[in-house]
């Protein structure tokens, strides 16, 4: 995705510019995938048949909603609805870039103060729920790879993939019944304060958690395969250095890759979480604006939601620098060399 | 906004107070247990009521969602107040008023010593700007400007006397200044653009708003030295509660759960299907069937086979209105006996014309020239019997008729959509009939659902003779006079099938047996005025 000005950009000398040449061309990227997101969105909704003046206008006036056009009509200019597509679209772009992404039609607030409530409560639950599982899924792969019982391993390595077989609705039900009402630990509702995301929080881990492992546990197994790991127990290190040294630091990477894609699931696992946990967040507004037409909120909706996997993508791949030394070399001597084996890392 | 009331203590007091319930039960004759509650001077005085949706919009005067009423209700006052069991008006805010005989003009004198609770005083010249405003927000207050119908403007004569002019008469709009729909709020709250009105309102009700978080809750807190309930609440002064919560919670079986373990003392909207597990005497139930036009087919008679009188008219008779209530109704509700729901003013039995009568539907059919094809549908000239619903919510009650009509040799086809299309399809004129109802809380309903005057009709009529009724009512100020013509209308429309009721749609809540004192207005929204907490 490199463009000749970034190039250009890039052909000064020292660590600066290298950096660029290794971010810029990233960060154009990350603005491509927001733009792209945005016009196959624009497209889609507005492919879709019936008026979201009405239907929004609906979701407030229950049985009693006009439909006098010349009122209509009115609340379209309103919501910036009115004129052709190409130039709905034109300046939607254009207040986009402007960080203004405009009125909901269904509670006429500024769409951006919606999203900006909502997504911290999102955000809380998703960070304790990504956390959970990459925490569970290291204890259980770590457990499964130095069972020594074969029957066992096979037991601990079977034990993860239920998290993803199980409904999130479910889990989130049974979850309330047993610690909210039952027990009477947490609130089955809400959105204020860490009580409040536990439970949702750990409904949401279990998937996540499935996928981390599924990743993680081939990985490691690959790597415990592998002649590095071979050399470094015939050496004689304890295998404690060995699972943290050798065996883990080769399974982090895969994980980190799959934060992008868990983040992307995340998005969609909140909006049946935060129902059954009645809170307010990203997922529901999606629900609520996708059900009332509230088409100035879905999209905003999407685009902030792109933004956060453009940038956590972006992250991601700066990590990679950190984490994988050959990519810090191509950071640094800035030619591109194939993908080696992971084993070579640490051999 | 969690209560964190003792599990065990909670545990404890059931069997106490289910027997004080049961002893309460034996020792009235009539079995009403509310009659002896005072407020529990050891209780605390505040309830947590779960909400089913968001309210949205808080603001009365523009929304007609049930949830958003719910708490704007406790909010806001009304000029008048109507009697839910007898239709009655009585004074509120305003402690007289005066009816022009042409229905053109309504002269209101308000009630001393009401204030708003940002300290300023309730004036005619606030009412004014109230009902100015409410013209001013258009399409945003649909409701609202459907009382305001011809509304050419508020005369004020002093601070206490006004007079409120129509430029055609308006029969609804003493009815409609009954409900919230036309409560007052303050000269500040109305001077805001309709988005901030939303978001928080100021109004002279018992209650005042504390805080609203979207898609998370409402509180609400009493408002000290409040002192002018109208008439129909069971006592006076402030209100009894000093806080209720209102969480929003969207998932019914966690608002069920929450209610069995104390989280919650009140619920909004019980599902149909958990009413029997809490008909027990640890709770109450709140059961009333929405005001205005039931759940109904509204028919189009400008195409298809429903443009034939005969063939609604087997409709009608092929449905099994009880068995519908069973199937997809509450235990609480009753089917509907005429094209008016039982709970609103004006009301007239038509049991008769609305009977389950599967053979005199043939029959009326087989007379009308149909036969009955293999397929067991009737048909006539190549034309199948076959007509579409359109609808947007209680697929089951279609359902149930779906079934119904097909053993009656009608072909009913669904067409669920979303509430925006079908709104849109009203807007269009496209459909065979709709599946909805309509709540209001006079029978002034039929006109708005009906007349060609109206200005977002339902039912697609030409009908003269039923035009000229319904304008007729709506001009009339004398209550016999009007009673007559509106049992008129609802045997016209009830017989010549323009309105096809299928189920009375009712408003369940429950809350647990400690709580008392909750009860319906005559729009069937909630008053928590006199609510208290008797009991743990």
């Amino acid at each position: 995705m490199a463009q000749p000005e970034q190039r250009a950009a890039s052909a000064r000398t020292g660590g600066a510019a290298a950096v660029a040449r290794f971010l810029l061309p990233k960060i154009a990227q990350c603005v491509f995938v927001v733009w792209a997101t945005y016009t196959v969105a624009f497209v889609l909704i507005h492919a879709l048949p019936g008026d979201p003046v009405l239907a929004a206008l609906s979701l407030r006036g229950g049985d009693a909603t006009s439909t006098d056009p010349a009122e209509l009509q009115a609340l379209r200019e309103r919501y910036g609805l009115d004129g052709p597509p190409w130039q709905q679209y034109l300046t939607g772009l254009v207040a986009l870039v402007r960080g203004d992404l405009g009125i909901s039609i269904a509670t006429g607030q500024p769409v951006v103060d919606m999203v900006g409530r909502a997504f911290p409560n999102t955000a809380a639950v998703a960070v304790f729920a990504l956390i959970l599982g990459f925490v569970g899924a290291l204890a259980f792969t770590v457990w499964a790879y130095v069972a020594r019982l074969a029957w066992l391993r096979g037991v601990v390595t079977q034990i993860p993939p239920l998290g993803i077989a199980t409904p999130a609705f479910l889990t989130g039900l049974v979850l309330i019944s047993v610690f909210s009402f039952g027990l009477g630990w947490f609130p089955a509702s809400g959105s204020t304060g860490f009580a409040s995301i536990v439970l949702p929080g750990i409904t949401l881990a279990l998937p996540t958690g499935a996928i981390f492992f599924q990743v993680f546990s081939a990985a490691v197994f690959d790597a415990g395969a592998s002649p590095f790991v071979f050399t470094a127990n015939a050496k004689g290190l304890a295998q404690r250095t060995v699972v943290v040294r050798h065996v883990l630091r080769n399974a982090l990477l895969p994980s980190i890759t799959i934060i992008g894609l868990q983040i992307g699931y995340l998005a969609g696992g909140t909006a049946v979480v935060e129902t059954v946990f009645s809170r307010d967040g990203i997922g529901r507004l999606t629900v609520d604006a996708v059900l009332a037409r509230d088409i100035n909120v879905v999209m905003g909706v999407v685009v902030v939601v792109s933004v956060v996997y453009a940038v956590v993508t972006l992250v991601v791949d700066g990590l990679y620098g950190v984490i994988d030394p050959r990519t810090r070399t191509r950071l640094t001597d800035g030619r591109r060399r194939p993908r080696a084996a992971v084993a070579e890392v640490a051999g | 906004m969690i209560h964190t009331r003792s599990r065990a203590a909670r545990r404890a007091a059931v069997p106490a107070v289910a027997g004080v319930a049961l002893l309460a039960l034996a020792g009235c004759a009539a079995g009403t247990a509310e009659q002896s509650s005072t407020p529990a001077a050891d209780q605390p005085q505040d309830i947590v009521f779960a909400l089913k949706e968001d309210p949205a919009c808080i603001d009365p005067q523009q929304t007609s969602v049930t949830t958003s009423l719910i708490v704007g209700r406790q909010l806001t006052d009304s000029l008048l107040d109507q009697n839910p069991d007898t239709g009655e008006i009585v004074p509120w805010l305003a402690s007289e008023w005066e009816v022009s005989d042409d229905l053109t003009s309504y002269t209101f004198t308000l009630r001393d010593g009401v204030t708003f609770s940002d300290g300023t005083p309730l004036t005619s010249e606030v009412v004014a700007a109230n009902f100015d405003a409410i013209k001013g927000l258009g399409a945003a207050a649909s409701l609202a400007n459907g009382y305001l119908a011809g509304y050419a403007g508020t005369e004020v004569t002093d601070d206490a006397h006004f007079t409120v002019n129509f430029s055609a008469p308006n029969v609804q709009f003493q009815q409609g200044a009954t409900t919230m729909s036309l409560g007052i709020l303050s000269a500040d709250t109305v001077a805001q653009p309709a988005e901030a009105r939303c978001a928080s309102i100021v109004g002279t009700g018992p209650f005042t708003l504390d805080s609203y978080t979207p898609n998370d809750s409402v509180e609400i807190v009493r408002r000290d030295g409040y002192d002018w309930a109208s008439e129909l609440r069971e006592h006076e002064g402030e209100a009894y509660l000093e806080k209720v919560s209102f969480p929003i919670i969207t998932e019914p079986s966690v608002r069920t759960g929450g209610l069995e373990s104390g989280e919650y003392d009140v619920i909004q909207d019980l599902p149909y299907v958990d009413e029997p597990r809490f008909s027990t005497p640890d709770y109450r139930l709140y059961a009333k069937a929405n005001p205005g036009v039931p759940n109904s087919f509204v028919v189009n008679t400008s195409r298809g086979v429903l443009a034939d009188e005969k063939v609604r008219q087997a409709v009608t008779q092929g449905l099994d209105r009880d068995k519908i209530n069973v199937l997809a109704g509450s235990q609480s509700g009753k089917a509907p006996t005429s094209v008016l729901t039982s709970s609103t003013p004006g009301y007239t039995d038509l049991g008769d014309v609305l009977a389950y009568d599967p053979d005199g539907a043939k029959d009326l059919l087989e007379d009308d020239g149909w036969t009955l094809g293999s397929d067991g549908i009737y048909a006539k000239d190549g034309q199948r019997l076959s007509f579409t619903v359109t609808a947007f919510y209680a697929q089951d009650v279609l359902e149930a008729a779906q079934i119904q009509l097909k053993d009656v040799g009608i072909d009913l086809q669904l067409k669920m959509v979303s509430s925006g299309d079908f709104f849109g399809a009203i807007a269009s004129g496209d459909y065979d009939a709709l599946g909805a109802g309509l709540t209001r809380t006079d029978p002034d309903a039929l006109r708005t659902l009906l007349s060609t005057a109206s200005p977002s009709r339902w039912g697609i009529v030409d009908d003269p003779e039923l035009e000229s009724l319904l304008q007729e009512q709506s001009q009339t100020a004398d209550a016999a006079a009007r009673q007559k013509l509106v049992d008129e209308i609802q045997s016209i429309v009830a017989e010549k099938a323009y309105v096809i009721p299928t189920l009375e749609t009712v408003q369940l809540h429950a809350s647990r047996v400690g709580v008392d004192g909750v009860t319906f207005d005559s729009a069937s929204r909630l008053h928590l005025y006199d609510a208290r907490v008797v009991s743990d």
